[in-house]
């Protein structure tokens, strides 16, 4: 049977869980986000595709449900909307993992910009039928931009910080177990 | 199995496809819900922020103070400037101590002259700004004051100088403030030296439009902008800002308030505002005739018999 408690997994969610935790930190903290400053990127967007795409077990669809939903409450987003969309998109990811596993890093970013602009447009689009005020849409584009560009460093700190990267052929764990 | 599971047959069995749904149906349903019935969830969000963001705040002062220190460092060139401009300062602000001392004698006779009372019905509560919500689209901010001090919703917030947005949120020891800034504000003024009443409806930009003034070519830039109290949303005469002329030729108001650096809010007790909602009884509807109701009197006997031979 599976070893439940297999270090490595459930260290890598701990890790995650704690990087969520940072990052509502430093969202909350009062430094003034004056209103017509740019909006800075989704960085917990980027971490949770960028994981997806790596090493899908590390971060079980409930797993990212919960922490999508704690932030849509403490960011005050409609809740539940934005945690159903991310949740899409990376099963959307994990079924295609083996399609994109041999792709350039290029053409991942590619997939993920593509995907990021579809998953706001989506957004969007629900807003927009819900009828909620929302803010304009070259505002939230930037958004998405601004996590578009930061996708690549946020794959390389993963990468090089902590250990995240595509099993390679073959490759073992600790145990001696395949991946 | 010992496989680790990352291949991705593993993630498209059919009762995980259906699990996968099935969470995204429920969490579907709670934005329907949220949609819905909005006050109940908005209770459990601030329920929520309640008993988590409080926790932090040993670790949210020592960041801010940290970073405040950083910025005052980086604003001073160096520490010998600093220091000759800080005994300048200090000599300015003894002559105006003298002067501050002397005007508030001045003041103490004067009230007592006049028997003044400021309202009872706005004393405050102060609270310190905990964290906000840190991003372009929501503006609002959080206090560390709750239900447990008696904050209600709807109440009005001001810092020293000026308005500065209304309590929408309470959890039992905090309390969340939205901003004038923000899209969802609505609040109503009146601009000063004409009276015209206006709305002021917050649109994520630094200095949110007047709309509805009744005649625009009264109102010019640099009049001053204060509550109306319309509607018992908020207590009148509170001080909001001024007019200006934004880029786009619309009337927008600067707050007098000072957004970059809210740190102690008063919340403005105001308990029973009554909404006017009807003008007093001064202009009532007319009274239905008794005489037009009811069978009309019988005409006298001449008068029949001459108009029936007319007719």
């Amino acid at each position: 049977m599976v070893d439940l408690l297999h270090s490595t997994i459930w260290r890598h969610r701990a890790i995650f869980v704690a990087l969520a935790l940072a990052l509502f930190f430093l969202r909350l903290l009062p430094l003034g986000a004056e209103p017509g400053r740019w909006p800075g990127p989704d960085l917990m967007l980027c971490l949770i595709l960028a994981w997806v795409q790596r090493r899908p077990d590390y971060l079980p669809a409930p797993l990212i449900a919960l922490v999508v939903l704690t932030e849509d409450f403490l960011m005050l987003r409609p809740p539940g909307l934005w945690t159903a969309i991310v949740v899409l998109a990376t099963e959307f990811l994990r079924g295609r993992a083996a399609l994109t596993r041999e792709l350039s890093f290029a053409m991942e970013w590619l997939l993920i910009a593509i995907l990021m602009t579809v998953m706001l447009l989506a957004y969007r689009l629900v807003f927009a039928i819900a009828f909620l005020p929302q803010p304009g849409f070259g505002f939230a584009m930037v958004q998405v931009l601004g996590s578009i560009l930061s996708y690549p460093v946020v794959v390389a700190l993963s990468r090089i910080v902590l250990g995240v990267h595509k099993p390679a052929m073959g490759e073992v764990d600790a145990r001696g177990r395949r991946l | 199995m010992a496989r680790d599971r990352t291949s991705p047959e593993d993630f498209a069995r059919p009762i995980r496809r259906i699990l996968v749904g099935g969470l995204v149906l429920v969490l579907l349903a709670l934005f329907v819900l949220w949609r819905i019935d909005s006050p109940r969830v908005e209770r459990f969000r601030a329920a929520l922020i309640d008993r988590l963001v409080p926790n932090f705040d040993w670790a949210l002062l020592p960041v801010t103070k940290a970073v405040g220190m950083i910025g005052s460092f980086q604003s001073y060139a160096s520490l010998y400037d600093q220091n000759q401009r800080l005994r300048e300062e200090l000599q300015q602000m003894k002559a105006w101590k003298e002067a501050a001392l002397q005007l508030e004698q001045q003041n103490a006779r004067l009230l007592d002259l006049n028997q003044v009372r400021i309202d009872p019905k706005l004393t405050h509560v102060t609270g310190v700004v905990l964290a906000d919500s840190g991003s372009p689209f929501r503006q609002s901010v959080l206090l560390n004051v709750g239900a447990r001090d008696g904050i209600r919703d709807g109440w009005a917030a001001m810092d020293g100088i000026g308005l500065v947005g209304r309590i929408a949120g309470l959890g039992q020891r905090s309390a969340r403030v939205i901003l004038l800034t923000d899209a969802n504000s609505r609040i109503p003024v009146m601009v000063q030296p004409s009276g015209q009443k206006a709305l002021l409806s917050g649109d994520n930009l630094p200095a949110p439009p007047l709309e509805f003034v009744e005649d625009a070519d009264l109102v010019r830039p640099g009049d001053q902008v204060v509550t109306s109290g319309d509607g018992g949303v908020l207590p009148a005469g509170l001080l909001v800002g001024q007019v200006v002329m934004g880029p786009d030729r619309r009337l927008r108001v600067r707050l007098a308030a000072d957004y970059g650096r809210l740190e102690f809010l008063r919340v403005l007790r105001s308990h029973d505002l009554e909404p006017i909602a009807d003008p007093g009884g001064l202009v009532a509807p007319p009274l239905p005739d008794p005489g037009l109701i009811g069978p009309l009197p019988l005409a006298p006997a001449g008068l029949a018999g001459s108009g029936a031979s007319d007719g």
